[in-house]
């Protein structure tokens, strides 16, 4: 597990930090250790985002705080001529087995349940690991946040089914279909724990790496 | 070497304080998503409505999630959870009632479950087909301790808490003809309705609550009379033929009518109690009749069969009403000359103030009149035919000169008893009867026997003197007066009196075989202008019957016996005078005399007896011919059994009956005109017809087969009114419901819907034919429910559209 990081350590390889350098994240451009805005593009330079953990925390907690209602409440609101029925997200998934639609019934659960709370669990752990020892080699933790950071918009997928829906589905007294509390809420949720996964700066990874070595 | 360049000083400045020191911004992000997260979580539990509890015994089509409580067709609320009792008695479902509404659940809340609901005043709850049902409350607009449990009604209050009118209580005897719902009439407009009936506790009598809306309570005072209306009546009374028709509604589901006829009287208030009359006649009556006024009441002892007397029968004084029979009942008395022995006791209410007495006259008063003029004027009692036809009997205080001297028995228990005297019952068939009898018992025997006398004084004549050249004439006055005894007139009349009644009897019997199904809202539109036409008719009834009595008061006075005796004797005297030897010593005269004789026996007079006698029984089966092409005892039946042409076959029977009367008027005057042997023969054929007609058994239960046909009707009605009509189409109905819940359970259902609907409607059509095909009820219905399976089609094909391509909501097609 260590070999990877451990043949780095052998083969003497340095940050840019440790040389001095810092470099622009925009443009690419390096400079000394301490400049503040990039000669370039005028940019300004931090070597490591300082608050960076701090950001990922407070968007990754109100990403699960909306989490809850998102799934408490009803998502969609159908009214039709004989019924007025409201489904919760976990409720539409039951629902979609119960007619035997076991398709969608698994893109809605894997898109709007187990992406964000794996996403969840995934910025938590990098959070946490950038501060304790992990089990995961720095490769390992590079892969997991790029994982995180493309799949974090797939979650939509849902918002914009309701989204359509509701606009679609709009025949007066006949049927009709509205957007609940738990639609913005997912929205919100979803939208925060993406700030969450781009306010993580990877390079803490190797910080830690080295620290732990 | 101080101008060598030197490299630009870095611009290094202090980093800001550090990031692990410094708190983000971005912290308030989650905050306030947690502020905001919380309070939405809160307002959700701050408007979710107090929970309240209804006890129901069933919980039919009430769902978890989704019946909703209504009050005034408002949504305030949602059934929350559905669950037994302990025991399992009862369901209790658990409902939240909106914030706003719930302080006014206080103790005069009352729930209950809307259904579906078809009945004679029209269907209800139509749209819970559909929709499912829903629980409907009814409470006041002041709020009061509040209540969080509640025990549901199991079918709709008659009356919503804030219904404005009055409600009082009506006390009847029979409650067979009220239901629930049914409406009160007034001047054909309803203005209320009658609550459940319940028997009294001590199992008496019959109480409905009523509710009269506003404004029309206040048309009620206490000296309202309220009377039932159920159905429709025929009373064959004194004042004739009457026929009663009320609302279809009320014909199937009973219904009272009130009315009142004298001003004055006392407002009512809620809860007053009255009485409720049979008929409209007796409540208009009771009000002469205020049962508060004191009555004296009185006992009498009849002798004999009071037949025809019967409770409610007038007292008369005079011909004046004074009082009313009001108990008739048999006593065992203990006489000390004859033994235990049963008596009638017939009881009677006199009213003081009808007696001439002051309006504040005490009964104690009255009886002190009563028993003066017993003593003094020989007041009776007695019975008197009340009406000719029925046989109904009345009572009469009859002033009789020639009674004994009697007085009132004021120490008789319960009730003094006053003294009676010869009946005066002037029954037609009895009358009849006797001059029938008198002409049987004319002695036409002793004619024939005198007859024959004067034969043999004659053939002594010819035997002993040569009188040979007479004998031819002997043999034609034998002839003649073999041909008088046998003649094919006298002969005939038996069987033609035969006939007449074998045609009465059919057409009693045509009346008889009544078959009571049939459209009786057909009968309805025509029945009334029948009444007016029947009531046209009985009126010239009363002096039709004073007619034919003066005919057999005529009749009795008539001195036939007399004649005959005379003829008798006048025979006799011949004979006399034949045998004595004066006229045998004139042979002479002999031929002469047999001449003589013969133009006697032979007279037109004597002829046109029998001739005559036929004459008037031909007539009068002509006129029963004519009755019977009327055909009016059929018509009257098959009026009530059969369809449109039966009842129109009444108006048309109905309107020839005023000129039947008219032509029984006529005859009646002919026959008064008619010189003595046809008046005889005429008045005795004629009442002798009668007495058949009155006296047979079937015209004797003309009124009882009506009364059983009516009855039938009624318990047809009962049965379509209780048991299986209107209930099948409830749970038709019912059904329906479920068919409707069916489509909201799954997609793959709602085609069954309308397969469903179809059935309902069949079904519906099935039963409602019943009522009448091409009736506007009927149609009504149809198109309401063909227009619930259109609806359904509809929805069902959306459904089905939706359901075999989700994806075209996403995709756009």
């Amino acid at each position: 597990m260590g070999s990877i990081g451990q043949s780095h350590a052998s083969t003497g390889l340095i940050t840019a930090r440790e040389a001095g350098l810092v470099a622009c994240r925009r443009c690419g451009q390096v400079h000394a250790l301490g400049t503040q805005n990039c000669t370039r593009c005028h940019g300004a330079l931090q070597s490591r985002d300082a608050q960076s953990l701090q950001k990922v925390w407070a968007w990754l907690i109100a990403g699960i705080v909306l989490f809850i209602p998102a799934n408490i409440y009803p998502m969609l609101l159908t009214n039709t001529l004989i019924e007025r029925s409201d489904s919760t997200i976990i409720g539409g998934v039951v629902e979609l087995i119960h007619y035997k639609s076991y398709g969608i019934a698994l893109i809605v659960f894997v898109a709007s349940i187990m992406i964000p709370i794996g996403k969840f669990i995934a910025i938590a752990y990098l959070a946490i690991s950038v501060q304790q020892q992990s089990i995961l080699n720095m490769h390992q933790r590079h892969k997991l946040y790029d994982f995180v950071e493309f799949i974090g918009r797939w979650s939509m997928i849902d918002v914009f089914v309701v989204a359509i829906l509701s606009a679609l589905v709009q025949l007066n007294t006949i049927a009709s279909i509205n957007p609940g509390i738990a639609a913005l809420s997912f929205a919100l949720s979803v939208i925060f724990t993406m700030f969450s996964a781009q306010s993580f700066d990877p390079r803490l990874i190797w910080d830690a790496d080295r620290k732990n070595r | 070497m101080t101008d060598s360049p030197t490299p630009a000083q870095m611009d290094i400045q202090d980093g800001k304080p550090s990031g692990a020191r410094r708190i983000s911004l971005v912290w308030l992000v989650p905050l306030i998503a947690l502020i905001v997260s919380l309070s939405i979580a809160y307002q959700n539990y701050a408007n979710q409505g107090t929970l309240i509890e209804i006890s129901f015994e069933n919980a039919s089509g009430i769902k978890p999630e989704e019946t909703e409580i209504k009050y005034k067709d408002v949504t305030i609320g949602r059934v929350e959870d559905v669950e037994f009792a302990e025991g399992l008695t009862e369901v209790l479902v658990h409902a939240r009632i909106d914030q706003s509404v719930a302080p006014y659940l206080d103790q005069d809340a009352s729930f209950w479950v809307v259904r579906p609901d078809v009945s004679v005043r029209g269907i209800s709850g139509l749209d819970t087909v559909l929709s499912g049902v829903y629980i409907e409350g009814s409470w006041n607009q002041e709020p009061d301790v509040q209540q969080f449990e509640f025990t549901g009604l199991e079918t709709p209050p008659i009356t919503r808490v804030d219904d404005k009118g009055t409600q009082i209580t009506l006390r009847t005897s029979d409650g067979s003809s009220l239901t629930a719902g049914a409406p009160i009439l007034h001047k054909g407009i309803q203005v209320g309705f009658l609550d459940t009936p319940q028997l009294t506790r001590d199992g008496q009598s019959v109480t409905v609550t009523a509710f009269i809306e506003e404004p029309y309570d206040s048309r009620m005072t206490t000296n309202t009379r309220f009377w039932d209306t159920s159905g429709f009546s025929v009373s064959l009374g004194a004042g004739g033929i009457a026929l009663n028709v009320s609302s279809i509604a009320s014909l199937i589901e009973g219904g009272i009518a009130f009315d009142t006829i004298v001003s004055g009287g006392e407002p009512v208030r809620d809860g007053d109690i009255f009485d409720l009359f049979e008929g409209e006649e007796v409540a208009r009556n009771s009000l002469f009749n205020d049962p508060d006024l004191p009555v004296l009441e009185l006992a009498i002892l009849f002798d004999g069969s009071v037949n025809g007397l019967a409770a409610g029968a007038e007292v008369r004084f005079r011909g004046v009403r004074v009082g009313t029979v009001t108990n008739l009942s048999a006593v065992a008395v203990e006489d000390r000359v004859t033994g235990p022995l049963v008596q009638l006791r017939t009881i009677i209410a006199i009213e003081p103030g009808r007696m001439g007495l002051a309006e504040d006259a005490t009964p104690e008063d009255a009886l002190i009149l009563i028993s003066d003029m017993v003593r003094t004027a020989n007041l009776r009692a007695r019975l008197v035919t009340g009406n000719i036809l029925s046989g109904a009997l009345n009572v009469e205080l009859f002033e009789d000169p020639e009674a004994e001297r009697a007085f009132v028995n004021l120490g008789a228990q319960p009730f003094p008893v006053l003294p009676t005297t010869e009946n005066a019952i002037s029954d037609v068939g009895d009358e009849a009867q006797t001059v029938l009898d008198r002409v049987n018992d004319l002695p036409v025997e002793e004619l024939m026997a005198s007859a024959i006398d004067l034969m043999d004084s004659l053939d002594q004549v010819v035997r002993s003197e040569g009188v040979s050249q007479a004998p031819d004439e002997i043999v034609a006055l034998l002839q003649d007066t073999r041909n008088i005894i046998g003649s094919e007139d006298i002969q005939a009349i038996p069987s033609e009196l035969r006939a007449i009644v074998t045609e009465l009897n059919d057409i009693v019997g045509d009346a008889g075989e009544a078959n009571i199904v049939g459209r009786v809202s057909d009968v309805i539109d025509t029945a009334g202008a029948a009444v007016a036409n029947i009531d046209l008719a009985t009126q010239n009834l009363p002096a039709l019957t004073e007619e034919i009595a003066a005919l057999v008061a005529k009749a009795n006075a008539l001195e036939i016996e007399a004649l005959i005796t005379e003829a008798t004797a006048t025979l006799n005297q011949i004979d006399q005078f034949m045998a004595t030897e004066a006229l045998q010593a004139a042979p002479e005269a002999l031929v002469g005399l047999v001449d003589e004789a013969r133009g006697l026996i032979a007279s037109d007079d004597l002829q046109a007896i029998p001739t005559d006698l036929r004459s008037v029984v031909a007539q009068i089966d002509g006129i029963l011919a004519t009755l019977a092409e009327a055909d009016v005892a059929t018509q009257l039946t098959s009026a009530i059994n059969a369809a449109n042409a039966a009842a129109a076959s009444i108006e048309t029977a109905a309107t020839d009956l005023p000129a039947i009367t008219a032509e029984l008027n006529e005859l009646a005057g002919k026959a008064n005109d008619l010189d003595l042997e046809g008046l005889v023969g005429a008045t005795t054929a004629t009442l002798d017809s009668i007495n058949a007609l009155i006296g047979a058994d079937e015209t004797q239960d003309l009124p009882g087969t009506l009364t059983v046909a009516l009855d039938q009707m009624a318990l047809f009605l009962a049965e379509v009114r209780e048991g299986g009509a209107i209930t099948n189409v409830n749970a038709a109905l019912a059904s329906a419901a479920d068919a409707a819940s069916a489509i909201e359970v799954a997609a793959e259902s709602l085609p069954a819907l309308s397969a469903r609907a179809t059935a309902l409607v069949n079904q519906t059509d099935t039963v409602l034919k019943s009522y009448g095909e091409r009736s506007r009820f009927n149609a009504e219905t149809l198109s309401t429910l063909r227009d619930i399976q259109e609806a359904a089609d509809a929805v069902s094909s959306l459904a089905r559209a939706i359901q075999r391509n989700p994806n075209s909501l996403l995709t756009g097609r």
